[in-house]
């Protein structure tokens, strides 16, 4: 797609991933005015971004806003993990309010001409029989909450494109990790102990935060319109991530999952069901397709990113110079 | 849900000739993913299959106890590209997962097959090993991306007759745009010794544009199979039984 000074808004600018995006945004040259929204502000400092701070189920002002701006192209990465920033329920709810006012607000718009909508490889889901790897004509069945969260939203985008007569592209995330990125699985595998199935032990692939910000820009930028798994090459187990780690496997069996999830969450890192199917059934897919739809690979592979993962430093607590209290 | 998406978010694969393009397109950029080196890959990692490298050569050791595999027709074999490999296969033999051992060590690549459950433990151990689903996608996948792939035909009673090629499979490697190649197991039930003779890549006999040409491959395949299992010669035992008129007692298959 050929474009220049193009209006583009993003939608989820607040969190670690849209604010990326807008940063590789700002330096992109067919990119004009650039603007977003969010219930929270921007993690990094914005140049060109124009950012609104509405809360998804401000529906009105969404419209208003998103209409005033009129944007040729849509990128909406306003999704809740589960248990990534809000509970599995709430998470839902929010991601549902912002997907149906943002994609319908867009629909609005007389200049639209593409929508890309972050997804995840969630959406396959892993039922028996389920393919290793995946490719992108392999059937949606998800199988988890956050993947029947994640093909809802691909079919509002799909239906306000069949509408509008705009091109939608869905960039299908491998579990995104990152050093500030907001993650079960992350927060699961830097515990000081990390479970996993002792049965099965499956592999499953990540996508690091920069890379999935570059994959979702490059689909804005060439006008995906079909789903790419967007995801990095090779595989790890989580027991071989923990000994990377200098963790502690725990290895469970059936019923010891309950009282490890339960002790979990207790512990600050929850499990939702798709990570606790990503540990007993694996998370694979077939990436093969990016460097064609997309021009770009991920710089880093999965067992770079969990080493990175073991890298990033904890926080660090430092005491005031001067006690005031 | 899939039909409404797939009515605007327009899948990368609508019909035979685009799959097969696609398909081919996938091989041909991912080939660099073929020339992993069996000796080259780490230990304590898995590769995009799930395939564990230090448990698989602690598995060839292994299995050495067991079976002592020769080798033939390795030289056949595409050196960076994909290939579907189809092998006699008897009930508990695992000839498709002694080849695909063996064959790993000759040629130097990874080499995967066919027919893993999907339960734990068994299904997660053999993925571990190289086991893939016994689903055509699954096959034509691993194949686009340039691995070499080793199925078995299903058992035939008969000593030198081949079972039926699941034309389904054969299907994935048309569609990947990869050679089939027959070969012939042989393996001894009480003994050690085993071979792998792989032939030459089998053609359809006629060219087809629908999916009469994987039925016809598949038949095809099943018949060089059997002429392979023909020129691996009767058994012979070392013992006064080789004098029984007795073709092939316990012999290949």
């Amino acid at each position: 797609m050929v474009m220049s000074g193009k209006r583009v808004f993003v939608s989820g600018v607040g969190g670690e991933l849209g604010t990326t995006i807008a940063g590789l945004l700002e330096s992109e040259s067919w990119v004009g005015d650039l603007s977003g929204i969010d219930a929270d502000p921007p993690r990094h400092r914005l140049h060109r971004t124009v950012f609104h701070r509405i809360h998804p189920d401000e529906h009105d002002r969404i419209v208003d806003t998103v209409a005033r701006f009129n944007p040729h192209v849509l990128v909406h990465v306003g999704v809740w993990e589960p248990d990534a920033r809000a509970a599995p329920s709430a998470a839902a709810t929010l991601t549902d309010q912002a997907a149906t006012s943002i994609l319908g607000a867009a629909a609005e718009c007389a200049a639209l001409e593409h929508v890309v909508v972050r997804s995840g490889i969630e959406i396959y889901g892993r039922g028996r029989g389920a393919l290793t790897r995946p490719n992108e004509s392999a059937p949606i069945a998800p199988t988890s909450d956050w993947g029947r969260t994640v093909a809802a939203i691909e079919q509002t985008a799909s239906k306000v494109g069949e509408r509008v007569g705009v091109t939608v592209g869905a960039v299908r995330l491998a579990p995104v990790l990152g050093p500030h990125v907001p993650s079960p699985l992350g927060r699961l595998l830097r515990q000081p102990g990390v479970p996993f199935s002792v049965l099965a032990d499956p592999p499953f692939a990540v996508i690091e935060d920069r890379d999935a910000a570059r994959a979702i820009v490059a689909a804005a930028r060439v006008g995906l319109a079909e789903p790419v798994n967007v995801v990095a090459s090779g595989a790890i187990t989580a027991l071989q991530a923990a000994r990377r780690g200098r963790r502690i496997p725990i290895p469970l069996v059936g019923p010891d999952w309950r009282v490890a999830r339960a002790l979990s969450f207790l512990l600050g890192a929850p499990i939702p069901d798709h990570v606790s199917e990503a540990l007993h059934r694996g998370r694979l897919a077939d990436n093969s397709r990016m460097r064609d739809l997309l021009g770009v690979m991920p710089e880093h592979g999965t067992v770079d990113v969990i080493d990175r993962l073991y890298h990033w430093p904890s926080i660090i607590h430092q005491p005031a110079r001067v006690q005031v209290a | 849900m899939t039909s409404t998406l797939g009515r605007v978010v327009n899948f990368p694969i609508r019909d035979t000739a685009a799959r097969a393009g696609a398909a081919v397109s996938r091989a041909a950029t991912d080939v660099g993913s073929s020339v992993i080196r069996f000796t080259d890959e780490q230990p304590g990692v898995v590769d995009d299959w799930g395939r564990d490298p230090g448990l698989v050569r602690t598995i060839i050791t292994a299995s050495r106890l067991r079976w002592d595999v020769t080798v033939g027709g390795d030289q056949r074999l595409p050196r960076r590209k994909g290939a579907l490999i189809v092998v006699n296969a008897r009930a508990f033999a695992l000839a498709p997962v002694y080849a695909a051992l063996a064959l790993s060590e000759v040629v130097d690549r990874p080499v995967r097959f066919v027919g893993r459950p999907d339960t734990a433990p068994v299904g997660a151990f053999m993925r571990r090993i190289g086991g893939l689903l016994d689903h055509p996608d699954e096959v034509a996948g691993a194949l686009a991306a340039g691995q070499l792939v080793i199925m078995g035909a299903a058992h035939n009673e008969r000593l030198r007759k081949v079972g039926r090629v699941d034309h389904a499979l054969i299907g994935g490697a048309l569609a990947a745009g990869v050679q089939v190649f027959p070969a012939a197991t042989s393996s001894n039930p009480i003994g050690r010794a085993a071979r792998l003779e792989i032939g030459v890549a089998s053609r359809p006999p006629r060219r087809r544009r629908g999916p009469l040409s994987e039925l016809e491959l598949a038949d095809q395949v099943g018949c060089d199979i059997e002429l392979l299992l023909l020129e691996l010669g009767d058994l012979r035992t070392g013992t006064p039984v080789d004098w029984l008129p007795l073709r092939g007692v316990g012999g290949a298959s």
